[in-house]
């Protein structure tokens, strides 16, 4: 799926005192099977324009697009569906009795039959890694369990977008792991992801297009060497390494990826 | 955000209502609340709204915010005069209409209770607007603190007021984020009869508690941890002023509720 923004802008309290124009006009379209990655500092937008990727907030002026089709005119139960979006710390949002019940919560609400919503928690539980949870209290699990089960929560939905906002802060360095590697997955099978993290270093490792986005405006869109290479402060480790080593012909090219890096950085010790 | 505006809500400007001793203004308070009780003419009431008007002007809280903060009961009122004026059957008869009439006396009667009820309500929210909850929350142990004696805990209770009006817009904020997270999954808050309502603020509702029993236990820990050992020997950073004008102000807030009851 194809999910254009154009030229949203939202302003919050409008005419009050306490008015915040927190987007510009924002321009970007997540295209099929990417991995689009938001950079932004704190206040620079970010949570404000993916909640309205599926309408959760409504442009005070712009259009999103889902397929070319205006969102607004979709059915929000329909939208909702296909753009699933997980909130920063989504666990708050835990209710049910068990982990089962919590992410079959979705399904439900999509009116689907029993056996069809029993695969598809088994299906979510399964990608987030959590099988083994299913008859536990969600209030009885540690914090990066409990953070599987809520993001399991929506992919029960089986969303052609699922949008991430934060997902990984206040997690341990392997659930982490786990998690960037569920996007890798989500993406291979056909699912785009719009991620959204402070954290450039796993940016850089999972992002097909990174937009940087600043005082509700983007900053800078476009493949990850592009956009890291020229905005050095948002540049993860990998960047920052080899752009200290002079851009004066070492002849390393732009490596991104840690992997890259490393490989980039051996041929060079090596010649 | 944070820009809605609700009943018990500070509103921080400086004017002199605002300036005035927190336990005045508690007292008068106080003594409107029961004193509109005894006041049992329209002349009466009028005297106790014209006296609330001139407290709202000299609170520089803007009319119409002021009003908004009304909001919450205009249904409660309505339904009050509404009941009076469709079951009432003293005084004349004005209209009737099959089994529907309506009595002058009703129509007074209702017009009376509405009236008395915003007024009830109008100070409540005149003393909320203008005292800031910490100040509030102050001014409510002082005058708790002679029952320390029968072993009532002043401190403690005003303690826990400041904390439960510290959390509520922290909690509205939750509340509104949980919100939106289920309607993420799908939740429709909008739809069906009122029993299924009901039932599709549970997955609000629960994790909602859950939370604020998790926020009630760090925010112990956090107390104790600096020290915390509730109200023995503690002292406070400002320390209110009974003076002058706040025995003026209440004098009158007197003078007004005995010429109310009078009149």
């Amino acid at each position: 799926m194809r999910l254009e923004l154009r030229d949203i802008r939202h302003v919050y309290s409008p005419g009050t005192p306490f008015e915040v124009k927190a987007l510009r006009g924002v321009s970007l379209t997540v295209e099929p099977d990417e991995v689009l990655g938001i950079l932004g500092g704190t206040g620079s937008g970010k949570s404000t324009l993916v909640q309205h990727m599926n309408l959760l907030l409504e442009p005070a002026d712009g259009t999103v697009l889902v397929d070319g089709v205006d969102a607004a005119r979709l059915k929000k139960s329909e939208l909702r569906r296909r753009v699933g979006l997980v909130f920063q710390f989504p666990e708050a949002a835990l209710f049910a009795p068990t982990v089962w019940e919590d992410v079959a919560f979705a399904p439900r609400r999509l009116g689907l039959e029993e056996s069809e919503i029993g695969d598809r928690v088994r299906e979510s539980l399964a990608l987030v890694d959590a099988e083994d949870l299913k008859d536990r209290s969600p209030f009885g699990l540690s914090g990066g369990e409990q953070r599987r089960a809520a993001i399991a929560g929506v992919l029960a939905m089986r969303p052609e977008v699922l949008v991430l906002d934060e997902p990984t802060s206040g997690l341990d360095p392997a659930s982490r792991q786990k998690l960037l590697r569920l996007i890798q997955t989500l993406r291979d099978t056909g699912t785009s992801v719009v991620l959204v993290s402070h954290d450039t270093d796993e940016m850089a490792e999972v992002a097909d297009r990174i937009c940087i986005l600043e005082k509700g405006e983007i900053r800078a869109i476009g493949p990850p060497a592009d956009v890291f290479y020229a905005n050095p402060d948002f540049a993860p480790a990998t960047v920052s390494t080899v752009a200290a080593l002079g851009d004066d012909g070492h002849g390393i090219g732009r490596p991104v990826r840690f992997g890259e890096t490393l490989r980039a950085l051996a041929g060079l010790i090596e010649g | 955000m944070g820009a809605t505006r609700s009943f018990g809500q500070f509103y921080p400007v400086s004017s002199p209502l605002h300036a005035l001793d927190p336990r005045a203004k508690i007292l008068a308070t106080a003594l409107l609340l029961l004193g509109l009780f005894f006041v049992g003419s329209a002349a009466g009431l009028g005297l106790v709204a014209a006296a609330v008007a001139v407290l709202v002007a000299v609170s520089r809280v803007p009319p119409l915010t002021f009003l908004r903060l009304l909001r919450p009961v205009v249904f409660i009122v309505a339904l009050t005069v509404l009941f009076q004026v469709l079951f009432s059957r003293e005084g004349e008869t004005l209209f009737a209409w099959g089994i529907l009439e309506i009595h002058d006396g009703g129509v007074r009667l209702g017009l009376f209770l509405g009236l008395r009820i915003l007024l009830l309500v109008s100070v409540a929210a005149l003393l909320t607007a203008t005292t800031a909850p910490l100040a509030l929350a102050d001014g409510l142990e002082d005058l708790l603190s002679p029952l320390k004696k029968v072993r009532f805990p002043s401190h403690e209770v005003a303690m826990m007021m400041t904390i439960a009006l510290r959390f509520i817009p922290t909690l509205h904020e939750e509340s509104q984020k949980i919100t939106k997270a289920q309607a993420a999954r799908g939740a429709d808050f909008s739809e069906g009869g009122p029993l299924s309502r009901i039932r599709a603020t549970i997955p609000i509702l629960i994790p909602l508690t859950v939370g604020a029993f998790r926020r009630a236990d760090e925010l112990a820990e956090a107390m104790e941890s600096r020290g915390y050992r509730g109200g023995e020997g503690r002292t406070r950073y400002r320390e209110p002023r009974f003076r002058r004008r706040d025995a003026v102000f209440l004098i009158a807030t007197v003078l007004v509720l005995a010429g109310a009851a009078l009149l």
